[in-house]
C-alpha cells in the first residue's frame, strides 16, 4: 500500500492495534453478557457491530486474513440467530473468535504470518447450518390502551373526531431502525393527532417491531393505510376505525379487531396529502451524539509531561536566583514585581502539571474489565463456581502503571480462582456457599492507589509456607522465627518457593508469584498478603499514583544529597550515637515501645560516616515493616521530577532515579526496597563471617 | 433489469424531474440509470451540498436524491436548507447503514424519506412513488421509451 507514507501508515497501524485491543475487550464482555442471556438480540447486534468495526479497520490496514474472518463472523451474527435454537453456541464462538483475533493481531504486530483461522471458521459455519429462521410473524395488534389512554380516546370521540387504531409492523430486514422510527413519526404526524402510542418514545428503536397507536384524523382509513405503507420500512399495516360517536369502548379484543379489518388497498389516486412541518419535533433530541474525546499516543503526553518537568526545574532555578537577587538588592522596587510574576507563574505551572497528570489518569475500570473473562475461563476449566464483586472501579491511576499492572492482576485472579477457592462440594461441606467470591477493589490512599484482589477461599497456611521455606534453605528456622506474619506470607514471593508444585497444593498459591513481586518493585509499589486459613486471602497491591513526579524528602549523607519518596516516610526522629545498639549484626534503636532496625546510608555508599554526635533517623515503611534510615542532615521536602537513569551509567539497584534541583545539584532518589534488602543481606553475611 | 411503470407528474403527465446529489460520479451515474428506467428525467446533478442548493433553485425538480456524506456541505445541511427555502421540496436521503444517526437528523429536518446504499432499484421506485404520492401517476404499460 503506497496510499500513505511509511510514517503515516505505521502510525495508523499503531492506532489500529490499540483500538483493536479495545474492540476485543468489548467482544469479550459482550460474549459474557450473551452467555447469561443468549436470546438477547440486542447484544448479538452489538457483537456484530464490534466485529464489523474490526473487519473494516483491519481491512484498511491491509490485514486481509483477519478482515475476512471477521467478515464471516459478522455475516453469521444476525438477530435471528439469537432467537434460533443455535443461540446457546454463540458466546462460545464469539469468545473463540476474540482469542483467534487476538493471536492474529499479535502476529501482525510482530510482522509474522498470522495463525490460521480455519478452526474458528468451522465453528462459525456450524452456527449457520441451523435451519433458517421462520417467517416474521403476521401482524396481530392488541390495541391494549391503558385506562388513561382510553379516557383520552373516548374524550376525543365525544368531540366528534374520527379515531383510528393503527398498527405498523416494521420490516425486519430494515437495517436502520432508528431512521425507520423517525420516518414513522414523520408520517404519523401527517395523519393527525396521536392520542396514544405504544411502545413509548424512549424505547430503543432496535427493539421495536410493532408500533400501535390511536390517532384522531380527518383522513379516511384508506388514506391512512396507504400512507402507512412506507416502502422499505413497514411490512404490514392494520388500520381500524374506532366507530362513530356511538361507540365508546375502543379496546376490543384482538380477534374481533382482526376480523373486522379489511386489507388496505393501494390505489393510484388517494386523498390529497397535506404536509405539516411541526410533527416529530418533540422526539428530536436524542439523535445527535457528539464525539468529544480523542485518542492520543501516550508518548506525546509523556513528552508534554517531560517538558512540564523541565519547567519545574526552571521554576526552582528562578526561585534560587530570586533569593540571591533579594539578598543583593534588598531595596530594589523590582523585587515586588518579580515576586508577583513568580507567584503567578508557579500557580499556573502547578495547574499545568495537574492537568497533564490528569490526562494520563484512567479509571481502574480499564484494568478490571479484563477480569470477568479470566475468571470465566479459569472457573470453567477448574470446575469452580465464582461470583465477582467489583468496587472502586472509578479510581484513577496513571495509564502506564495501569498497563503494567494488568499482568500481575490477571495472575492473582487466576490463582485466586484456581487455587484459592475450594471446589463447590468442598465449600458446601465447609458450610460456605457453593459459589466462591472474588473481590476486586481499588481506592486512593494518600499518594498511592491500593488495588485489592480477595477471595473467600481456603486461605494460605502460613506454617506450611514457613516449613517449606526452611526445608528449601531459603530461610533458617531461626530467621523465620523472628519474622513478622507479613514477612512470613511474603515468603511465597520467593522464586525458590513459589515455583514448587507441592507448595502450590499446600498453600493454594501457584507459580509466578515472584513475577508479581518483581513488577510491583519496578513500579515502586508494594504487595501485602492478608490471609486467614479457611476464610480467604486478600492481596493488597499498592502503587504510586504516578511515576513521573514525586514529593520527596531530601537529606544529606556525607555531603551527598539523597531523596526518598515522601509517601514512604512515616516520621522523622533524632537519636545520639550512644543510643544505637547492635543486635544480631543489625543496628537498632529504641523508638517509643518498638525496636527499629537501622540502615546507614553512609555505609551503602562506602563513605565514612561523619563523626556525628546527633543523628537524624528517617523512618520509612515498606509494606508493613518499618526501618530507620540514618542520615546526617535533613534538607526538606521538594517536588522532584524523576529522570530515569541509564542502566549503563549507574550500576546499582539502590538508586531508582535522579533529579535536578533548581541550583543544578543532582539528587539521587533511593530505591527504599533495595536499600533495606541490601542491609538485610549484608547483615546476614556479617553473621556468617 | 426490472420493468417499472413510468411515473409521470399528475398535473401535466410529464416525466418526473430529479436532482441527483452525490460526490461520487459513479453513484450519480448509477442513480441516473435507475431514474431513467422509472421514466424520469434528471434535471440536474450536484457533487456537493452547496451546488445542490443552487441547482435546486435553478431546476426546481420534483424529487431530490441526496447523499449524506459529501465535501463542503453535508447532505443533511443541504437538505435542511432546501426544505427551509422550499417547504414543498421532496428530499430523499441516500446513505449507507453507518450513517443512521444522520438520516434521523435529516428526517427531523424535513427530508421525506431515506434509501439505503447500495440502492436497490425496486426499493427506490417504491420510495419515490410513496414520496410523490398523489402528485404522480404510474403510466399504464412499460415506461415510455425504455428498452430492457
Amino acid at each position: 500500500m503506497s496510499f500513505f507514507s511509511e510514517d503515516k501508515a505505521s502510525e495508523l497501524k499503531e492506532i489500529f492495534f490499540e483500538s483493536a485491543q479495545e474492540l476485543l475487550q468489548t467482544l469479550n464482555e459482550e460474549a459474557l453478557a450473551l452467555e447469561k442471556n443468549p436470546a438477547d438480540a440486542e447484544t448479538v447486534r452489538s457483537v456484530r457491530r464490534t466485529v464489523h468495526t474490526l473487519k473494516g479497520d483491519s481491512a484498511a490496514c491491509g490485514y486481509r486474513e483477519l478482515s475476512e474472518l471477521a467478515h464471516e463472523l459478522e455475516d453469521v451474527l444476525t438477530p435471528e440467530l439469537a432467537q434460533s435454537a443455535q443461540n446457546a453456541r454463540i458466546p462460545e464462538v464469539v469468545l473463540a473468535a476474540a482469542d483467534t483475533f487476538q493471536s492474529m493481531l499479535a502476529a501482525y504486530r510482530n510482522n509474522l504470518q498470522p495463525p490460521s483461522g480455519d478452526a474458528l471458521r468451522q465453528h462459525v459455519r456450524k452456527l449457520t447450518s441451523a435451519p433458517a429462521a421462520p417467517e416474521q410473524a403476521r401482524l396481530a395488534p392488541t390495541f391494549a390502551w391503558s385506562e388513561y389512554e382510553q379516557v383520552v380516546i373516548a374524550h376525543s370521540l365525544d368531540k366528534g373526531n374520527n379515531i383510528f387504531h393503527v398498527a405498523l409492523q416494521i420490516d425486519r430486514d430494515c437495517p436502520m431502525r432508528a431512521a425507520a422510527m423517525q420516518m414513522i413519526r414523520n408520517v404519523v404526524g401527517d395523519f393527525g393527532t396521536v392520542l396514544a402510542i405504544h411502545p413509548e418514545d424512549n424505547t430503543p428503536a432496535e427493539q421495536i417491531d410493532v408500533v400501535e397507536m390511536a390517532i384522531a384524523s380527518k383522513h379516511d382509513e384508506q388514506w391512512i393505510a396507504k400512507k402507512s405503507h412506507i416502502p422499505a420500512v413497514i411490512k404490514d399495516v392494520v388500520v381500524v376505525r374506532a366507530g362513530g360517536a356511538a361507540e365508546t369502548a375502543p379496546a376490543k379484543t384482538v380477534l374481533e379487531i382482526a376480523d373486522t379489518l379489511t386489507q388496505p388497498v393501494l390505489t393510484a389516486v388517494p386523498a390529497p396529502a397535506e404536509s405539516k412541518d411541526e410533527p416529530a419535533e418533540k422526539t428530536a433530541s436524542k439523535s445527535v451524539v457528539s464525539e468529544n474525546s480523542l485518542r492520543v499516543d501516550a508518548d506525546r503526553i509523556d513528552d508534554v509531561l517531560n517538558l512540564v518537568g523541565e519547567l519545574i526545574i526552571g521554576k526552582s532555578m528562578l526561585l534560587q536566583t530570586m533569593s540571591e537577587f533579594d539578598k543583593r538588592f534588598a531595596k530594589d522596587p523590582l523585587r515586588g514585581k518579580f515576586a508577583d510574576a513568580m507567584a503567578f507563574q508557579a500557580r499556573v505551572l502547578t495547574d499545568l502539571q495537574k492537568s497533564v497528570m490528569k490526562i494520563r489518569m484512567v479509571p481502574v475500570e480499564q484494568l478490571f474489565r479484563r477480569v470477568p473473562r479470566v475468571i470465566r475461563d479459569v472457573a470453567k476449566s477448574a470446575g469452580k463456581e465464582v461470583a465477582l464483586q467489583i468496587s472502586g472501579q472509578d479510581t484513577d491511576l496513571d495509564k502506564s502503571i495501569l498497563d503494567t499492572l494488568a499482568e500481575p492482576l490477571t495472575h492473582l485472579v487466576r490463582n485466586a480462582v484456581d487455587h484459592g477457592l475450594e471446589a463447590p462440594q468442598e465449600r458446601v461441606a465447609l458450610g460456605k456457599p457453593a459459589a466462591g467470591t472474588i473481590r476486586l477493589n481499588a481506592f486512593h490512599q494518600g499518594n498511592q492507589v491500593v488495588i485489592e484482589v480477595g477471595d473467600d477461599g481456603r486461605g494460605i497456611d502460613r506454617a506450611k509456607v514457613v516449613a517449606k521455606a526452611i526445608e528449601r534453605g531459603i530461610v533458617t528456622a531461626d530467621e523465620a522465627g523472628r519474622m513478622s506474619e507479613g514477612e512470613q506470607f511474603a515468603l511465597i514471593f520467593n522464586p525458590g518457593l513459589s515455583t514448587a508444585a507441592q507448595v502450590t497444593e499446600v498453600s493454594g498459591r501457584g507459580v509466578g508469584m515472584d513475577v508479581v513481586k518483581t513488577v510491583l518493585d519496578r513500579l515502586k509499589g508494594s504487595i501485602i498478603i492478608l490471609s486467614k486459613v479457611g476464610e480467604g486471602t486478600t492481596f493488597q497491591l499498592k502503587v504510586p499514583l504516578t511515576l513521573a513526579i514525586i514529593k520527596a524528602l531530601l537529606f544529606r549523607v556525607a555531603d551527598k544529597l539523597y531523596a526518598v519518596p515522601l509517601g514512604s516516610v512515616l516520621e522523622i526522629t533524632r537519636a545520639r550515637e550512644s543510643e544505637i545498639h547492635r543486635v544480631d549484626n543489625h543496628e537498632v534503636v529504641q523508638l517509643r515501645d518498638q525496636v527499629l532496625t537501622l540502615v546507614r546510608v553512609a555505609k551503602l555508599s562506602k563513605r565514612k560516616a561523619s563523626p556525628g554526635k546527633q543523628l537524624f533517623i528517617v523512618i520509612i515503611a515498606i509494606g508493613d515493616r518499618k526501618f530507620g534510615l540514618v542520615v546526617d542532615r535533613l534538607i526538606g521536602e521538594e517536588e522532584l521530577v524523576i529522570k530515569a537513569l541509564d542502566d549503563h551509567l549507574v550500576a546499582t539497584e539502590l538508586v531508582s532515579g535522579a533529579s535536578i534541583l533548581g541550583d543544578g545539584t543532582v539528587v539521587l532518589i533511593l530505591n527504599v526496597q533495595a536499600v533495606v534488602g541490601r542491609v538485610g543481606r549484608e547483615g546476614a553475611k556479617g553473621a556468617h563471617a | 433489469m426490472e420493468q417499472f411503470a413510468a411515473l409521470l407528474r399528475s398535473k401535466d403527465k410529464q416525466p418526473v424531474r430529479y436532482l441527483v446529489v452525490d460526490d461520487s460520479v459513479f453513484a450519480r451515474k448509477n442513480i441516473t440509470k435507475m431514474i431513467e428506467t422509472f421514466g424520469g428525467q434528471v434535471a440536474g446533478e450536484a457533487g456537493d451540498g452547496c451546488t445542490a442548493i443552487t441547482e435546486y433553485d435553478r431546476t426546481r425538480p420534483d424529487v431530490v436524491l441526496m447523499d449524506i456524506t459529501m465535501p463542503q456541505m453535508e447532505g443533511i445541511e443541504a437538505a435542511e436548507r432546501i426544505v427551509r427555502n422550499h417547504p414543498e421540496a421532496r428530499v430523499i436521503m441516500v446513505s449507507s447503514v453507518g450513517y443512521q444517526e444522520n438520516i434521523v437528523t435529516a428526517l427531523q429536518k424535513g427530508a421525506r424519506h431515506f434509501v439505503q446504499k447500495p440502492v436497490k432499484p425496486e426499493v427506490l421506485y417504491e420510495v419515490i412513488k410513496y414520496v410523490l404520492g398523489e402528485d404522480a401517476v404510474a403510466a399504464a404499460g412499460a415506461a415510455a421509451g425504455e428498452k430492457q
